[in-house]
């Protein structure tokens, strides 16, 4: 296993200059860090010329205090059996990276959800604009800076006598002039 | 003719006892001409309240990505957790982990064989085998506590033993089952509607299967041979003697004839786990959760779920809450774009079917 990795990895930097293995892992995965533009040429040739031909997975990670998005490409070859970790680091001011739905149909959807929920524009990319989001004006709200507690408090409202710190017992007995329970009377702020 | 196309909007609410998402449709007469996949009607954004949790909080969470199976996704992350700590688990809570995600196959499979049949208009096989399927939450309440929801396989191992004469009566309940999966050949298998309504519809080739990077039973419907149980093996399952069935057509009916054959799998494997389930602990006991800090980097865990690859991947940076988490859902790339794709020139009435056969889930789909 170690050597078909090694491989791999050599294979990879042969082809593609900017091409940097990652940690090393025990099990079967191998890790590869290349600049954005090469993207698509490094996963097509890993579909094509390597067997590489199942995407198991992409993800966007926000690395807000490096400022700078990570998006991983899992792909998984059936005669290897090993994975194969494309990484690659977008700048979170202009986050832009081309278009992959065409080596694989079913990237179209991590793409509408990244468009979406970190604000990463895929060029090429041909969807609705909405995905899950509807008539959304805000920020992308999967970016790290998006604070969902104080956008609940700014969207959202409390029922009249359901305010925060309040004591809903003392309130119905308040209005309707229900009497407290002994039990409850030790809970009453 | 275009201009004779009509819209129909199919849900959001349940169409095909999948869960909330909708489908519009334009057809003509009643032949589909387009569709177009709608989400967001279940986005609870699991993944965002994720990172302000720690590590074993997230499990509340883990457990109602997709309702009908719980299992996997709880088994995925804690796994994932484990790779990124380097963290061994005991030989007998392996056991007791593949007992417990094949019990959950089974238990969704018995609830897919009520939402294929419903679509159909076949109520009495729903009726049974969601009756039937009690019989496995039973046996969940029993280990677990919770019918639906477990949060019992964590990372380090499992939540607690099995409990005295446990395995007796999982041995029990599949002796009633291998006689029951009978009655529901004669009910559904040998039922002409339903080999009308199901052979030559939603069709995918194997081409196109691979393409659209299809999985689990869907895929395997299309007679190509792939299960990470033997192709990326977790747990105990490279030291188990099972089949991986396939069917050939790529239809409706080849994915229930899959899906009928792997119960049946799940029944021999679990009998195989109770035989060769070692003695021992079943934890190693993870530290004070509060102050759990993992080491910094990544793991990607994934599971063969009933409806294909379920897998977590997930990003630490050293703290105690999560930097990312993200599941892998095979709804996820089935249920949107394939699906648009596959319900052209397919009649309107199958689309429920349809979307049971590839085990659209909604709530997987927008978590």
């Amino acid at each position: 296993m170690k050597e078909l990795k090694e491989n791999i990895i050599q294979r990879l930097k042969t082809n593609f200059a900017d091409a940097v293995a990652g940690s090393e892992f025990s099990y079967n995965r191998v890790d590869v860090h290349v600049k954005k533009e090469t993207i698509p040429s490094i996963l097509f040739y890993l579909k094509e010329e390597m067997g590489y031909v199942h995407l198991s997975h992409i993800s966007c990670v926000d690395w807000l205090e490096e400022g700078e998005f990570e998006l991983v490409f899992i792909v998984w070859s059936p005669v290897d059996k090993v994975k194969v970790f494309v990484k690659t680091r977008l700048d979170r001011e202009n986050p832009v990276l081309e278009n992959i739905d065409m080596i694989w149909r079913q990237a179209n959807t991590y793409e509408r959800e990244f468009r979406e929920m970190f604000g990463i524009q895929f060029t090429g990319l041909v969807a609705p604009d909405e995905f899950i989001l509807e008539d959304w004006q805000g920020p992308p709200p999967f970016r790290r800076d998006f604070d969902t507690a104080e956008y609940a408090k700014k969207t959202f409202w409390n029922r009249p006598g359901r305010e925060d710190a309040q004591d809903v017992r003392e309130t119905i007995s308040g209005r309707d002039g229900e009497e407290i329970p002994d039990f409850a009377k030790k809970y009453s702020r | 003719m275009r201009d004779k196309a009509t819209t129909l909007y199919i849900g959001p609410q349940h169409p095909g006892i999948t869960g909330n998402m909708m489908v519009k449709v334009q057809v003509e007469g009643d032949t589909i001409i387009k569709a177009r996949t709608e989400v967001g009607y279940l986005h609870r954004a699991f993944e965002k309240l994720q990172e302000r949790r720690n590590w074993l909080q997230s499990f509340t969470l883990l457990c109602r990505f997709c309702v009908p199976e719980p299992d996997p996704v709880e088994e995925s992350y804690a796994r994932a957790v484990e790779m990124l700590e380097g963290r061994e688990v005991p030989e007998r809570a392996k056991y007791i982990r593949v007992l417990m995600l094949e019990l959950a196959r089974m238990g969704s499979y018995l609830l897919w064989y009520g939402g294929q049949n419903g679509s159909l208009g076949l109520y009495t096989m729903g009726q049974w085998s969601v009756g039937d399927r009690n019989y496995i939450l039973d046996l969940f309440e029993e280990l677990t506590g919770g019918r639906i929801y477990h949060m019992y396989i964590w990372p380090g191992g499992v939540r607690r033993d099995l409990p005295e004469g446990f395995t007796d009566k999982v041995l029990r309940t599949m002796d009633y089952f291998e006689k029951r999966l009978k009655d529901y050949d004669d009910l559904m298998f040998t039922n002409t509607i339903f080999q009308k309504r199901t052979q030559g519809v939603g069709v995918i080739s194997k081409e196109k299967a691979v393409e659209w990077g299809v999985v689990g039973p869907v895929l395997r419907g299309c007679g190509i041979k792939s299960d990470i149980r033997i192709d990326d093996p977790y747990e105990i399952y490279d030291q188990l003697d099972f089949e991986v069935p396939t069917a050939e057509g790529g239809d409706i009916w080849a994915r229930a004839l899959v899906r009928r054959a792997e119960i049946r799998q799940s029944i021999r494997i679990i009998r195989q786990v109770i035989e060769k389930m070692p003695s021992g602990e079943i934890y190693n006991k993870i530290p004070n959760p509060l102050k759990w800090a993992l080491p910094k980097g990544d793991a990607y865990a994934r599971t063969e779920a009933t409806r294909g690859e379920i897998g977590m991947y997930i990003v630490s940076d050293g703290t105690v809450n999560p930097r990312r988490t993200h599941l892998r859902g095979a709804a996820y790339v089935h249920g949107v774009s394939l699906l648009e794709d596959l319900l052209v020139g397919e009649n309107v009435a199958d689309i429920s079917a349809i979307m049971n056969s590839l085990g659209t889930c909604p709530p997987e789909i927008e978590r």
